[in-house]
Order: C-alpha cells, then structure tokens, then sequence
C-alpha cells in the first residue's frame, strides 16, 4: 500500500538515520510500525531504527515498510561506558552479525534491562566498511568533552577512553575510516546555531563529515504529551516532578523535509542520502540456515526424510520399506505430495529437527503431541510427531506450507509439563547455547498496567492510583470509561474546585488508549526455540532472562515469523502428565494381577461407553472438555465419534461463538435445519461440518474456492483474521472477498454470512489440526476416566496444579463414581496418590456383579498435606519400607509418633504437618492428642534422638466441623461430610415469600422455570471473554454441583456478591434445556461469614 | 511478640468473628458469640453496666480500665480524657488502659466510675468498648471481645476470661492455629493446659502472657506523658495601655518559659501571645473592642532564649495597636522542638564571616516583624522547562543552606533574563522594529497542569537597544509577547 506523498518533490530528500522506537523501552512515544510509515508518509528515503543497544523492533518497521518507497535501515543506539554517544548501522549482513554481537555483548555482561560496553568492545566486534558510526553529541556531551580535554593531558589517562571530543573525533576516524560521521541534531533549543558551528569545526579539525539527524523519539508532535509521561514513568516520578529530565519540545518527531531544509545546511541533508544508500542490508537477507546434524553422513536431508517416513509408515501399517504395502492408497498419495512440496521449498530439515525431539523424547519414555499448523500432515504421523490419523481428517497442508510465502512450517508439540525441561536439556546439549535460545515475549502495557503506571506519572495519589487500576479489573478488556468513573477519581466536571482532577482524568484516558499495547519489557517465551547453524549471535541478539541461565532472543514468535525464521515450540501440557502417570498406574495394577500393561496404542477406540459418558457432560478431570462452557454444550452437541470430538473442542470458542456458528450447526445437526450448499466447490469444503465454517482452513478453503484466492492470499487473510481486531484491515479482504464470491454467481447474502463469519473468528478461530490433536487427547482422558476412574483421578492429583478443578472437586467426582478414597495415613500413603486394592465386600460385589473386588481404590497421598517437605515425605516412606521388611506383621509400622520421628528423621515442622492432616491418626489417636504429642518434639541433637513429651493432657475431642475445617485447610479437601450439610441447620432463614432452600439433587425433579433457592461452595466462576458479560458460577453442595448462570446486568449489579463469596446463597429461577439444568441468578447473597475459618478457594477463569 | 504485630492480628481475628464455623466457636453451633457488640454510635444513653464481680475475700491490688475500639487517631484524646479520672494511663497501640482502684472512693465505687468515664467519652464523641480487671492484658482482652465487665476481684477473673476466645491475646495467626490444632480456642482451655508441656509447645513468651492475664506475673505499664505545651499567664496588677507596659508585663512569663524549653532541651518556633482586653459591643457610634489582641511569633529558626523571644516581640508590639487596655496576657508555645544548643562564635559577628549564620536569622525575623510575614521572601529556582513554573517563592533562604539548594545551570546553557515578567505582555513595538539576535528556543509544554504553552522565544534587541526576551506563539494568529529583559 503505498500511498502518494502529498509532499511536493522540491523539498529535499532526506533519511531519517536516528530513530527510537517504543522498543528502547520508556524512551520512545511511538511505535516501531506508526514510525515506519510515517516516514513513508513523509517521503524519506529511508528511515534508520536504532533502538538502544536492542533491535528488538526492526521486525516490526520492517513489515510495516514491506512494499513502500522507504526502506529500513537497522541500527542501534549506543552510550558507552566512556559516555560516548554512537549509533551503529548496519550495512551489509556482515555488519548486520556484527551489529548483533556486540549488542550480545553489551547485554550480556549486563544485568536484565541494562547493558555494558566499552571503545575496546566495539573495536574488537565491529569492522570497519561494515557498520557505519554516528556520532550524536549533544551540546552537553562537547562541554563536558572538552573541560576534560585539559584533564586529557595527563599521560597516565587511558587515550582510548579519553572523552575529549577531539581525542573522540580522532577515535571515530581511526577505527571507522570513511565510515564515521559527526550527527548533527538541531532540536530548536536555542543553541542550534552555536552547536552546528561547533561541530562543522570539529568535523573540519578531523577530516570528519557532518550528517543531519533527528534524535527522534515520537512521529508525530503531538506524542509529545505521551513522551513526557514516559519520561516520568521511567524516572519513578511525576510529570509535574520531572522538570528538565523532560523535553523542553516536541520537536524530536519525524519532520516534514521542507522544515529539515530550512534548518539545515543542503549538504548535510543529502549526507542522510549518502549514507542510506551505503546500507544496503535488509532483514530479507536473513535466510534460514537449518543445523546440519540432522541428516547422518553421505545423506541429503530429502533422502533422509524420506527414509525416516517409510520406517514410521511401516511400523503405522506394517510391510517393509520402501513397499508401504498396507498403506491406504489415498495416504501414500497425500505423502507423496506433502513430500513434493516439501522438496520443493527444502524443508526436510525442519521436520528432521521436530522429528529429533519427538524420538528424544519416545526414548526417555515421555508422552508428547504434535499440534500446530503442520503437525497434522501425514508425514507427521508417519514420523510419529502426531496420533492424529490422516485418515481420520481431511487436511489442508497448504495451510501450512505455501509456495506462495516463503514461510517455513509451524509444529508445536506438547510435552509432559513435568519432564520438558529433559527435552530442552537435550536440545542445550545438542546444539549448544549459541546456537539454540528460547524466543522473547513482548509484555506488553495492559489496561491495569497502563491506569497505575499512567496514574502515578500525572501524579494521582496512592489510593487513586490502586482505585482506578482495581477498576480495570481482571476480567475487563480494554480501558471501560464508565467503571473508571465509578472510581471515583474523575472529579466534578461542575465543579470549578475539580478542574485539576478532571483535567488530569481527561489526560489519563487520552493518554492511556495511546500507550496500551506498547512494549514494557522482554520476557521469556513459555518454549519457541531457535536454533541456528552458526552462530545464533548473527542472525538476533541474545540477552539475559530474568530466569538465572536462561537467555533470550530480542526477537518474538511474530517477528521470527515474519522473517520465515525456524522455530520449534517446546511446551508443557499437564495433561499429557497425567495421562502417562495414568497408564503407568493402571500398567502396574494389571501386570501385578497378571495382566497386560495399558498403552495409548491399546486404548480402545470408540468406545460406546466413552461417549454415552461424555454425552452427560460427565466430564471433570477430562481434557478441554471440562469447562462449564464445554459441559454445557455437550449434551447438546452428543458427540458418538472421534470427528465430533474434534468440532466439540472447535466449536466452544470464542471465534465461532461470536461468527454465529454454533446454534445453525446444532440445528443442523438435530435436522432442524437443512443442510445446503451454494455449490458443489463449496460443499466439499464445508460437508463435513454440515455447511457451517467452524475451522479456520475452513474459512480459508472457502475463500479460495468461492472467492478465487489463491492459497497464499488465503493465508494472508488469515492473518488479517488473526489480527484485526487489534490492527483493523480487513477492508480490502472484504471487497476482494465479496466481488470474488459475485463474480462466481455466489448471492449477497452467502457472501456476507461467510464474511461475518471470518470477522467473528477474529483471532479465536481454532486450526482443524489443533482441534484434531486435542480431540485425541480429549478422548484418551475420557476413556481413562470411564474405565479407570481410581487411576485417571490418582494421576490428575498427581499432576496438580492443572485443569478445571481442584483436587477436593476431584476427589468428590471420583467418590460419586464409585472409587473408595482412602484418607491420607503415614503408616501406608506415599509420596503420590496411589491404588489400593479393595477389601472384598460380599454384598458389593454380589451386586455388581463380582467385578467390584477387581476395582481399586484410591490412596490419598502424602503431597496433598499442605507444609510437609518433599524430603520429609520421601523419608516417611523409605522409612516405612525399611520397617516393613524387618516387622512384616505388624499393626503398624511404626509403634508410636516417637518411632516414627526417629524412623523417618522427621523436624517438627514436618510432623506438625502430618499431624495436622490427621496422617497420624493410626499412630497417635486423633488431630489434637496428635498435634499436641509433636508440637512438643524438641529440635533433635547430632546424637540423641528428638525428645517427646509423652504428657498427655485432657483434650477436647475435635468435633465434626474442626475436623472438616483441619482437613481443608491441611488437605484443601475432605473425606468427611460436606459443609454445607453442617451448616444447613443452622441457615439464617430466608425472606418471606422465598420457596425454602434445595439442594444440587432434588434440583432434577424440579420443573423448568421454577423458583429456587440454592446454595453452595463457590468453587469456579467462569466468565469468558465472549459470553457478553455472562458469568458462570459452579456451586458444590453436599448432594452435587449447581451450574449458576449470572447474567451481565444481575452480575454487575452485585458485583461484589459475585466475586467475593466463598458461600453464596442464590435465589433464581430453574431453566432446563434437555438435560442441562441451570438456575438463573436472580440474588446473590454472600455468606462467606458463616464459614468462619473454612478456607475454600474458588478457581476463576476466563 | 511485636505489639504492633498483635494489635494487627487480633484486628484480623476479629473480623471473623460472629461466625458458625469461627474459630471461635465449634462448627455447629449458632451463628454469633453472645455479647459481642459493636461499639454503640456515639450520642446514645449509657447502657446499664451490670454489677461489678467482687468478692468478699479477694481483692486485687489494682483495678485497670480498658477503653478500645476507637480509631487509632482518637487514642490520644482518649487518653487526654481518661487522664481525669487517673494519674496512671496508659497508652496501647489499641487501647487506653487506666489503673482506677484509687480512684473508686473519690467517683462513687467502680460502677460510677466506669459510668462516668464512659459518659464523659460519650460527651467527648467516642464510643469505646470498655471492661475492667485486676490486670492490664485482661481489661484488654475483656474489652477486645466486647464484654462490657467488671472483675474486681481475682478470683472472678478466670472464670470471666475462661470463655473468651483465644484470639483477643493478639498472638500470631500461625501460633493460634497452632492452638486450634489441638482444639484450643479459648482462654480457659488454654490454661487448663499443663504449664510445663505449654510452654515447650508455644514458648515461653506465649506462657508469661497467660500469667500476666491473671496476674500471676505483674506487668507494669509505661505512664503515658502526654504532648507539651508551655502556657502561662498573668493578671497585670493594673490594666497595661502601652506596649512597653506589656512587654515589662510579659518579662516574667518569658523567663519562666526559657526555663521550661531548657529543662527540657527544647525550642519553640511559634509563641503566641494573647492579650485579653475588657470587651465592648459597639454603641454609642463607638467601635465595639474586640475581646482580645493575638500575637503569633513565627521564628525562622527554633529558639529558647527570652531575649530573642523579647526582642522580636518588641518589633511586634510597635507594628500593634491596642484597641484597649490589657486586662490579662496568656502566653502559649508551639509545639516543643529539639534544639541542639548552638556554641558561642569565636569570632564576632561580621569579624572573618563569623556569627553570620546565627545573625541573618534574626535579621529576617526583624524584617519580617516590621514589614510583616509575607514581605519578606527569597527566590528559589524550579528546574522547569516553562519559564513562568521555573522559580516560586520560598522562604528566605539561609546562607549556608543556599548553597546546598543551588540548581545546576539550564542544560545546553541557553541564557535566560534576570528580569521576567510576571505575565508575558504584549509586544509594544512591531516586531518588524526588533532585531532578532539568538533563537528560536522552542518551548512546547506543561500540558499537565492545564498550562500548556507552545512558544518560540527569541532573544533581540528593541529599538532602543535593549535586549529583550520575546516569543511567539506557535499556534495561530501566532501573537508576539514580551517576557523579559536582559540586565
């Protein structure tokens, strides 16, 4: 897009070569993009980013340059650590490398946020020729240079480092011949005249040439009031406190070129020229380049590849290579065009890389899932990185790879969340850590972050500052007006005495809409590796992690992208955790009873059982599909098979949800819809979701059958998806889009729905490949959780903290399923929660038909006891192991809490803990004889072993409401009565007119629409992001769980009910839909008080 | 254990109080522990006080009264009024405690003593939750769980602590939970405890506040002093018409105060002096005579010495006309500060610079005494870009401290006018007639304060040849303005 400059040619050319960006952190009002293009708009030749000592926003500039006149120039700011200024640009790629070493350089021997550098470092990194230097005094910098020059006349002093201007200027010339300039940078301050002169006779004194420059940090004038702002955030101050540390003038913004020509001499306007013309490097420059160690000796990678997809494609069908014989004939098609096309653009490295990892990880025995664009293809599977059977899906590949943008694929896998640091181990070993270093994040301001910051800055007090950040809240997007009002801090605009706080509330929303989204810092991406063949220190700078011994690209996952640079996302997924400690229990129990271990290979697919389950929602603990939001729909949806998995976990998103997809494909699916199709291109798209979009290659599929996109195009508008919400942009998609879908014979109205629909994806939209690799998961949970309820809850407890819900919610779920939980005991529980088998009831098992005595059951485990050390619990069970094989027989292995703490070496802390949790409760009779027998263990000496009190005094009994509130508070969850059903009795009474209280069970027999007062523990509260300002709120009361919906208007009115109750009270109002049962909130009463010292947590989501 | 950590917790303690599954109480039991009150709102009739626990046998040595439950900011006037009923208070981070037992005979018995306090808080605007003990630790926690009791005798007081929760101690939430471990929750059930297995278990800190609850182990107080001031007056033995009659008059009472700050090492820098007048409405077409004449001495420095104090009241005294004779004067200080007494100058003053530091304060004072307060001010510069924000007022400054606030020159040293308008005036000759000589100095902000200013100021010469500082709005009609002149 490049727009006519309204600019008249006369004025003379001019590129900008001293810029910062928001990426110089605090120092900059603007953007890296509004920067770039308004010096397009400008007319500049090109524009010079130096960010300081970072080019962590290049990528940036350079996207939003793609395609205009002005081209980019990257560079860095530099005050070294003898005070001289220096901009280095870069104008070859070898200057590039060097640029971005020496920025290494400085950061590393840095703290975080800082950086270090010396003469010597930049001599020693930078060659001349390569990078070109600036010199950017300003006045300040020449005075003090040249007091100092008397100083300089002391022999002892170090010449390389003397600041005298003249020593600087004979630097400069000596280290950069022919590629040094003196930057003048007249701001308007009332010096200029001098300054400039003062310069053109130093540069004349050293033979060194002058150059225009700008010193600019905004693009517009008008960000000025933003930059002071910025000044005074970064000094911990206020803009009134600030003083001179602020500009005196908005003048450093990018200038219009007749401005630059009537303040500056002609000649050093066209030096900018001379020098842009010298820098000749462009990001585009930066190719891949892949590790070699891939690909074995006397190999090509193509061969390699090739060679590794027959092994795994024999192993997934059978046959010997290279025959692939058993291999549906369509697949052995599909790979050998996923082949092609990955031949043609070399990119068998990439899958040679992500393959490395997987069967790193196979052979350590860690569970791991491909996902991400093109982990779904059929050399994935081939190759092992996904589950996902091409056979079962129909995939786009182009979607992932495309000739049209030279953009490599995208793999994310998922590793178990507690062993993938192994994986990123051995990826440090392997390549070294000059070659492979985690992605940067961009943290950016966010509406909280923006308030306070800005808050402070305009000089709000202590208490507003906190009162107008609480107001952002922590489930608001964006900057609401209306609840900054309701603060309280926005002054009477009535009122003459409030001028000043309405004139600074004014400023804070003007201010704040411009500085959300800036960058605030770098942090570390959660597992987006770089590798580089090289030198990782050429292609991007590397700086410190906060995290000691972690570094950090200055680049994000969206630059690397943009630079079609290979990255591999390494992430942890508790689930996968789960479901290995899973199997790995139910292995266990089988083998010891003679059977065959369980594996993923071996878990059934569709299973009637599994999906009858899922049909009743009946879903905690499973993957994705546990949400209230999920459980809602899936009584509605009745997935029967693996593909309605797969648009399950697809449809509850906020992309469809707001694309308006969900409610016409349940009608079509329950046939009260019909399903039609404006052609027969666009049914073979959209068959498979009954002719509703619901995948993003959907949306895309669609724009290039019906609309004549080519698959690039469709990517871009992908992106354009993905981003326009924050960006806007979609425009001239929709024109191309609509006129496209027109000049195919498509009506209006097709075309409009499918164009709100990629609007409503926005960037929520869920890939096929995504959904199809969480559906496995998804499904593999589901038939652990039917079949091995003891095992799959036991794994979950294990992997805390993850999921939906919380381990007393878990436990409840399991107790309901049948499984016996067993009480956490010192004398058998482990360290882990672990399966028990049961004692055989005659009656139970008669009536279950003599399965029941297989069944086992589930061991509390001695990790859920809040304040014991893992080392302490370690030691009870070795201890007891020790015991066990000496006193086998015994009623205990332990004769009392004494032996116990001389067994295990236990401190007091350790069994106060246990104590507390009732563990001892077989050793030491109940809580309080216990706790109060080890409170009075004394520290034990080198020799002796630890005193005990053996007094025992007259202790109350703990009645049944201690007992519960101990075990919460030491547990987080009790084997014992439900609090609610202690409470009931004692309920304040409701008002008149109020039906009398229900509980979770009787809600079923109740008809819809009925009135109902219910209450609960408040254990999750859900609000998302799109349900228009819905809340869903769980209550758990001693029968089960009521699903609560909370409109916006009842919510916000009672606000603080919603948010802060630990046992609310509801009356409202029963709806049923099918068998979905809910009570619409109609009054929200806390009674959090009557729950005294009972500590519940509610988990809240978005 | 930190007093401010317990007052901390005990509050924290309390704000779950009242509840079902309480720590105060066992799950199970109704809502609410009887007798826990919020403090009445002021302004109410005192409620009956139940009859005092006595017994024929015992009586303990002491009796203290608790007051607790008002803001913290209120403590000290509570304190203030409690002095009225007792010599002995003292001040809790929480609480006022007063040691009453000698007090009973004079106020009717510890009932009507307790009512009267009480009244007199009420009158005073506070609420307070109230009890009294033979000891400091149980008036406090009697009071802290809201029993408005009184244990006069020691051995009603265990029974009347038995129930209390064990949170009004203010111990350390992790050494109640403790406690609660073992289904300890009120102070009863502690101290039925066996003493040596308690004090392994919870220390023996937590065991010595058990004893001081009941007296076993005394706990003295500190006597709370409350803030000085110096007041004293005097009766002239005829009415003082002059100002020399009231300074002959006020001599004494001035000497008297030096004495009073040296015993005490402090100084003053405020004095005020009230002369009392015999007050006349207006009639008779005569002015009415204002009640009193106030003379309030600020002082540049603190000062203890009455000649200083004298010399700058005769200053005063000449500038002031009394409407009528002197029938009274009252003298009153500031507040007291403490002053480092200063060493006697080797030199004398205006010999090698000696004494100046001790001098050029009294001259401000004297200055200031004959041309009043705010005409005597020093400048100060403000490190501001916006020329009109880059100086303000400030108090004189002293020699020695000038120094110190001395700002560093404007960066890039650009020159600024020693004489600044105190509003930028319009241009009064056309700016064709100047001739520019340095600038544009562009000046683009102070948006924050609503006096954003966008100018280009230039130096120039005017035609008659001096040089002025003008600018010209950046924003249209681009008007010129003059705003200041170079020496």
């Amino acid at each position: 897009m490049t727009q006519p400059s309204s600019h008249p040619t006369s004025a003379p050319g001019y590129a900008e070569l001293h810029c910062l960006s928001s990426f110089s952190f605090l120092r900059s009002a603007s953007q890296p993009q509004e920067l770039a293009e308004r010096a397009d708009a400008l007319g500049y030749d090109a524009l010079a980013l130096t960010d300081e000592c970072s080019v962590a926003g290049v990528v940036r500039a350079h996207t939003a340059l793609k395609g205009r006149r002005t081209r980019l120039i990257i560079g860095a700011e530099f005050r070294l650590g003898c005070g001289l200024p220096l901009v280095l640009l870069a104008a070859d790629r070898r200057g590039y490398g060097q640029l971005c070493r020496l920025i290494t350089r400085g950061r590393r021997a840095a703290p975080k946020g800082s950086y270090r550098l010396t003469r010597a470092d930049v001599v020693q990194i930078i060659e001349p020729g390569h990078c070109l230097a600036l010199w950017t005094p300003r006045p300040a910098d020449l005075a003090v240079a040249s007091r100092s020059a008397a100083v300089a006349a002391d022999p002892s002093a170090d010449p390389s480092a003397d600041p005298s201007s003249d020593a600087t200027a004979i630097w400069l010339r000596t280290h950069f011949p022919g590629a040094a300039w003196i930057a003048a940078e007249l701001l308007r301050d009332g010096t200029e005249r001098a300054h400039l002169a003062a310069l053109t006779t130093l540069g004349a004194a050293h033979d060194l040439p002058l150059v225009a420059a700008g010193a600019v940090c905004m693009h517009l004038r008008t960000r000025r009031r933003l930059h002071d702002a910025l000044t005074a955030i970064r000094l911990g101050t206020t803009v009134d406190a600030a003083g001179l540390a602020l500009q005196p003038s908005g003048e450093r913004h990018l200038r219009e070129r007749e401005r630059l020509a009537r303040l500056y001499p002609p000649a050093l306007l066209a030096a900018t020229r001379v020098i842009a013309a010298r820098c000749r490097f462009s990001l585009d420059e930066l190719r891949y380049e892949y590790p070699r160690e891939i690909v074995p000796e006397g190999r090509t990678p193509a061969e390699w590849l090739r060679e590794l997809v027959d092994r795994g494609a024999a192993q997934r069908w059978g046959g010997a290579p290279p025959l692939r014989d058993h291999m549906p004939a369509y697949v052995r098609t599909l790979v050998e065009h996923e082949l092609a096309l990955i031949a043609e653009l070399g990119y068998e490295p990439y899958f040679l890389t992500v393959h490395d990892l997987v069967a790193f990880a196979r052979g350590r025995g860690i569970l791991c899932q491909g996902r991400g664009s093109a982990a779904n293809s059929a050399v994935c599977y081939c190759l092992g990185i996904t589950e996902v059977d091409p056979s079962r899906m129909s995939m786009l590949f182009e979607r992932f790879i495309s000739r049209e943008r030279n953009e490599p694929p995208d793999i994310d896998v998922d590793f178990e969340h507690e062993r993938r640091e192994e994986v990123i181990q051995y990826l440090y070993t392997k390549y070294g850590r000059h070659r492979a270093a985690l992605a940067a994040t961009v943290i950016s301001y966010r509406p909280r972050s923006v308030l306070r910051d800005l808050g402070k800055a305009l000089g709000f007090g202590a208490d507003e500052v906190e009162a107008i950040a609480t107001a952002a809240g922590r489930w608001d997007h964006g900057i609401d007006t209306v609840r900054l009002r309701e603060a309280g801090v926005s002054g009477d605009a009535h009122k003459p005495s409030d001028a000043g706080a309405v004139r600074r509330f004014a400023q804070l929303l003007e201010l704040s809409q411009q500085l959300l989204g800036f960058p605030r810092h770098l942090s570390q991406h959660v597992g987006g590796f770089v590798i580089a063949r090289d030198c990782l220190e050429e292609l991007v700078p590397v700086e410190n992690a906060s995290m000691a011994d972690r570094t950090v690209i200055q680049w994000d996952k969206d630059d690397l992208d943009a630079l079609g640079l290979l990255k591999v996302d390494v992430l942890a997924l508790g689930m996968l955790s789960a479901i290995r400690r899973t199997l790995d229990l139910v292995s266990q129990w089988r083998t010891a009873r003679g059977g065959a271990p369980l594996t993923l290979a071996t878990i059934p697919p569709e299973d009637p059982a599994v999906y009858d389950m899922i049909c009743r929602a009946d879903t905690v603990g499973v993957f994705q599909i546990e949400s209230r939001a999920q459980q809602a729909m899936l009584p509605r949806l009745r997935p029967r098979n693996f593909y309605d998995l797969v648009i399950e976990v697809a449809i509850v998103r906020p992309g469809p949800i707001q694309g308006d997809m969900v409610h016409p494909y349940l009608r079509r699916r329950r046939g009260e819809e019909p399903v039609d199709y404006p052609s027969e291109a666009v049914k073979a798209v959209l068959q498979r979701t009954l002719g509703v979009p619901i995948f993003q290659e959907q949306v895309m599929q669609v724009a290039i059958v019906a609309a004549g996109f080519t698959p690039g195009e469709a990517d871009q508008l992908r992106r354009a998806m993905a981003a326009w919400k924050r960006h806007g942009g979609l425009g001239h998609f929709e024109e191309r889009l609509l006129s496209g879908m027109r000049a195919r014979g498509y009506d209006e109205a097709f075309s409009a729905r499918i164009f709100g629909q990629i609007q409503g994806f926005g960037e929520y939209g869920f890939p096929e490949s995504h959904a199809a690799s969480f559906a496995l998961l998804v499904y593999v949970s589901a038939w652990l959780k039917c079949h091995e309820p003891a095992a799959f809850t036991a794994a979950l407890l294990n992997s805390q903290p993850m999921g939906f819900y919380s381990p007393s919610q878990l436990v409840r779920d399991a107790r309901e399923h049948g499984v016996e939980v067993r009480p956490v005991d010192v004398c058998v529980s482990d360290q882990d929660c672990s399966l028990e088998p049961t004692a055989v009831h005659p009656m139970r098992g008669a009536a279950a038909g003599g399965a029941v005595a297989d069944r086992p059951a589930l061991r509390l485990g001695l990790r859920l006891v809040r304040g014991l050390t893992a080392a302490g619990a370690a030691r009870v069970v070795a201890a007891r192991a020790a015991r066990d094989a000496a006193t086998a027989g015994a009623r205990t292995p332990f004769a009392d809490l004494q032996d116990l703490a001389e067994a295990a070496a236990l401190h007091r802390g350790d069994l106060e803990a246990l104590a507390a949790a009732g563990a001892c409760a077989a050793l030491a009779g109940n809580r309080h004889q216990a706790f109060w027998q080890v409170a009075g263990t004394e520290v034990a000496l080198p020799l002796a072993p630890p005193g005990m009190d053996r007094t025992l005094p007259l202790l109350l009994q703990p009645t049944e409401g201690e007992g519960v509130i101990a075990d919460y508070r030491s547990l987080g969850l009790t084997l014992g009565r439900h609090p609610l059903a202690l409470l009931r009795p004692h309920w304040p009474p409701g008002r008149a007119g109020m039906p009398p209280m229900v509980t979770a069970g009787t809600l079923a027999g109740l008809p819809d629409g009925a009135r109902v007062r219910v209450a609960g523990l408040v254990v999750t509260r859900q609000k998302p992001a799109t349900a228009s300002g819905v809340t869903f709120v769980t209550l758990e009361d001693d029968t089960g769980n009521i699903n609560l919906i909370v409109w916006k208007r009842v919510g916000e009115a009672q606000r603080a009910a919603l948010l802060r109750s630990r046992l609310l009270e509801v009356d409202g109002r029963l709806q049923r839909e099918g068998e979905v049962t809910h009570v619409i909130a109609e009054r929200l009463t806390d009674r959090s008080r009557l729950l005294g010292a009972l500590r519940v947590q509610s988990r809240d989501f978005r | 254990m930190a007093r401010r950590e317990r007052v901390a917790s005990t509050r924290r303690a309390f704000t779950a109080r009242g509840t079902a599954l309480g720590t105060a109480q066992p799950l199970a039991l109704p809502v609410g522990v009887p007798g826990v009150r919020g403090p009445s709102p002021p302004g109410a009739p005192p409620p009956d006080l139940p009859p005092p626990l006595e017994s024929l046998f015992d009586t303990a040595p002491e009796s203290w009264l608790a007051l607790q439950g008002v803001a913290v900011a209120d403590l000290e006037r509570l304190a203030q009024l409690a002095i009225g009923f007792s010599p002995r208070v003292s001040l809790e981070p929480d609480a006022v405690l007063l040691e009453v037992r000698g007090s009973f005979r004079l106020f009717g018995g510890a009932r009507a003593l307790c009512a009267q306090v009480l009244a007199r808080c009420r009158e005073a605007g506070l609420a307070p939750r109230w009890s009294l003990a033979p000891t400091p630790l149980a008036a406090l926690a009697l009071s802290r769980a809201g029993r408005g009791v009184a244990v006069l005798a020691r051995d009603r007081l265990v029974g009347a602590l038995a129930p209390l929760p064990i949170a009004v101690l203010g111990w350390p939430p992790a050494a109640l939970a403790r406690l609660e471990s073992i289904g300890v929750r009120t102070l009863g059930a502690a101290q039925r405890l066996p003493r040596a297995g308690f004090a392994r278990r919870f220390g023996p800190a937590a065991m010595a506040d058990l004893d001081r609850l009941t007296g076993l182990c005394p706990e003295p107080r500190r006597a709370h002093v409350p803030r000085e001031r110096f007041r004293a007056r005097c009766d002239p033995a005829f009415e003082a018409d002059t100002a020399a009659v009231v300074l002959r008059e006020v001599e004494p009472l001035l000497v008297e105060f030096e004495e009073f700050l040296r015993s005490r090492q402090c100084g003053v820098d405020l004095l005020m002096l009230r002369l009392s007048h015999r007050a006349r409405d207006a009639q008779h077409g005569r002015a009415a005579i204002p009640p009193h004449t106030q003379l309030d001495l600020r002082l540049a420095a603190s000062e203890h010495r009455a000649a200083a104090f004298a010399a700058l009241l005769t200053e005063h005294l000449a500038r002031t006309v009394l409407p009528a004779p002197v029938i009274r004067l009252e003298l009153r200080s500031g507040r007291l500060r403490p002053v480092v007494a200063g060493s006697a100058a080797l030199w004398r003053p205006g010999e090698h610079g000696g004494g100046l530091a001790r001098e050029s304060p009294a001259l401000i004072e004297r200055l200031r005494a004959r041309l009043g307060h705010d005409a005597v001010y020093g400048l100060c510069l403000v490190p501001q870009h916006r020329p009109e924000a880059a100086w303000r007022v400030a108090e004189p400054a002293l020699p020695s401290a000038s120094r110190v606030t001395a700002t560093p020159a404007h960066p890039g040293s650009v020159r600024r006018p020693l004489w600044l308008l105190r509003e930028p005036a319009p241009l009064p000759w056309p700016f064709t007639a100047l001739q520019r000589l340095e600038g544009p100095e562009r000046l683009e902000t102070g948006w924050w304060d609503g006096l954003d200013i966008a100018r280009d100021y230039y130096i120039a010469c005017e035609p008659s040849g001096a040089e002025v500082w003008v600018y010209r709005e950046r924003l249209a009609p681009h008007a010129w303005w003059l705003h200041g002149v170079f020496g």
